[in-house]
């Protein structure tokens, strides 16, 4: 299929392309994964609270002129932190300390960049992602990240599913819950701020929420919505990373609009009268 | 405040003294004092808002005890496994959780067995593949209850069991509690219902704290028990105005 006079297969040859290509896989199984599970808690806003709030991890990086992704990372897990342990605990709510972290971190990285002189593009980069600039160092340390995390999950299975289905049973039986929910919470975390790179703070949040409630439209077992949240994930991701290629348009948004539309059409699957969804 | 697990030679599966409990910063619960005989039905009873379903969750370890000992003794050197079915369950709508699916997870339930499981509390067949959040709250209810005799618990906690089962499947849902009792399970019930508990009832602890230590014709207890045999009837936090052993009846409100 050729398409402004290039073949389609030959997007899958070019380096950078194969490159942001693998990324968003990886990307879109680790958040399908931790989205199946954050969801349901009614803390998605947590993906908009950790991502804003490393924009003070980000601004510190600039501020002493290091690596600034480094800061994120480090800033995204202690606020990950905060939010288990501050949470478990206290009158405030989950969603209410998510605004607070999220203020106070988008302050505090203000008020740094304020002392950074002159133009600063990187940050733009960050804000509205940008996957074409990722290097396969970036994909070596995402995929052991995306290794550790199946090799918890599979230990944690059940805890997770039980905490989030029917969490007062969960301690009844046992289960090691606390545990669970700082690594369901700081892993979160870390795999926003690697999402940044793909999607950038802005709209990051869309690639943790908008797969697992498509999926909720037209899943009919938890085992299948597992399934359906990762494929959605992939086929939105890559097909908003080709779409933005082939039109020039920027990456993030494109995968964003591209998932959003996924779901359109799933809440419209869903509304259809049960004999005709089994026809189809 | 202590939680002791020991195995030990009495008749009581759980003691618990002087017990206070915080709910959101509120005390609910003070100074209260009771006893859950072994192979044994016991309904815990009160008046709204006076700690049924918070001394419950304490018990469970679902609420920290705040002052106050609690002692739980097996029969064995393993420890005691708990039964819990609430009155309901929020199920998620963004977990499209099927019945099976739930046994599965909860209680282990292999797929050849889930069909006798449910069986078992008159689950109805047809809802076998149905999600959590398509069941009614007495289908709910049951599925909750298989699951939880599925583990065999040593003891078992239900807070208002009928409350949203069918006429016709109450008089099972009684005959499997009273069957699992006879298999040597100790239940605890809450409830409202007196004409339960004036059936069935082995032993009855009372949270409620306006009353008078005087034997009196105003007794809710006394006046709400048509039937003379109910072995205890314990009274959780004593009066403080008299040293009344034994029991004491509490004022009609």
């Amino acid at each position: 299929m050729k398409i402004f006079n290039m073949e389609l297969f030959e997007l899958f040859t070019i380096p950078f392309m194969i490159r942001a290509l693998v990324g968003s896989i990886l990307l879109s199984l680790l958040f399908g994964l931790f989205g199946t599970f954050i969801v349901p808690r009614r803390v998605s806003f947590m993906a908009d609270g950790i991502s804003h709030a490393s924009l003070l991890g980000i601004a510190f990086g600039l501020f002493i002129g290091t690596y600034p992704l480094i800061y994120a990372f480090l800033a995204a897990a202690i606020f990950g932190f905060i939010l288990a342990k501050v949470s478990e605990h206290s009158r405030i709510t989950e969603d209410g300390l998510i605004g607070i972290l999220l203020t106070g971190g988008m302050s505090g990285a203000l008020i740094l960049l304020s002392f950074v002189p002159g133009y600063k593009p990187e940050l733009f980069s960050y804000l509205f992602g940008n996957i074409l600039s990722i290097q396969w160092v970036d994909l070596y340390i995402l995929s052991g990240f995306f290794v550790i995390t199946c090799i918890i999950l599979i230990s944690q299975w059940r805890t997770l599913v039980m905490s989030t289905v029917h969490p007062d049973l969960a301690r009844v039986l046992k289960m090691p819950i606390k545990r669970t929910r700082y690594f369901l919470f700081i892993g979160t975390a870390i795999a926003l701020i690697a999402g940044v790179k793909l999607l950038g703070v802005i709209l990051v949040s869309a690639l943790l929420i908008t797969p697992v409630l498509a999926a909720n439209q037209i899943g009919t077992s938890f085992k299948s919505t597992i399934f359906l949240t990762l494929l959605i994930g992939i086929v939105g991701s890559v097909t908003g990373l080709i779409i933005s290629y082939i039109f020039d348009l920027p990456s993030g948004p494109s995968i964003a609009l591209t998932l959003v539309l996924i779901f359109i059409a799933s809440l419209f699957y869903s509304s259809l009268p049960k004999q005709k969804k089994l026809n189809s | 405040m202590t939680r002791i697990e020991n195995p030990g030679f009495t008749d009581n599966i759980i003691e618990c003294q002087n017990l206070t409990i915080y709910r959101d910063f509120h005390e609910v619960l003070h100074n209260a004092s009771c006893s859950i005989p072994k192979d044994s039905l016991t309904f815990i009873v009160g008046e709204n808002g006076s700690g049924k379903t918070t001394l419950v969750q304490s018990i469970l370890g679902l609420l920290p005890i705040n002052e106050g000992e609690m002692e739980l003794h097996s029969d064995t050197e393993k420890d005691l496994i708990f039964g819990y079915v609430p009155q309901s369950v929020n199920f998620s709508k963004h977990v499209q959780m099927t019945v099976s699916e739930y046994l599965k997870y909860s209680a282990s339930v292999p797929s050849d067995l889930i069909e006798e499981t449910l069986n078992i509390v008159d689950f109805p067949e047809t809802h076998l593949h149905n999600r959590l959040t398509e069941l009614s709250g007495g289908q709910t209810q049951k599925l909750l209850l298989a699951a939880e005799l599925f583990r065999s618990p040593d003891i078992l906690f239900l807070d208002e069991p009928l409350s949203n089962v069918d006429n016709s499947s109450e008089k099972h849902i009684i005959d499997v509690i009273l069957g699992i009792k006879n298999q040597g399970v100790s239940i605890v019930i809450i409830t409202h219902d007196w004409q339960m508990v004036s059936s069935y009832a082995d032993h009855v602890i009372c949270l409620n704290t306006n009353f008078l230590c005087e034997l009196s014709s105003n007794c809710i207890c006394k006046n709400s028990l048509s039937k003379i045999n109910i072995k205890n009837i314990q009274k959780a936090t004593p009066d403080p105005q008299s040293s009344h052993p034994g029991y004491c009846y509490i004022e009609n409100i």
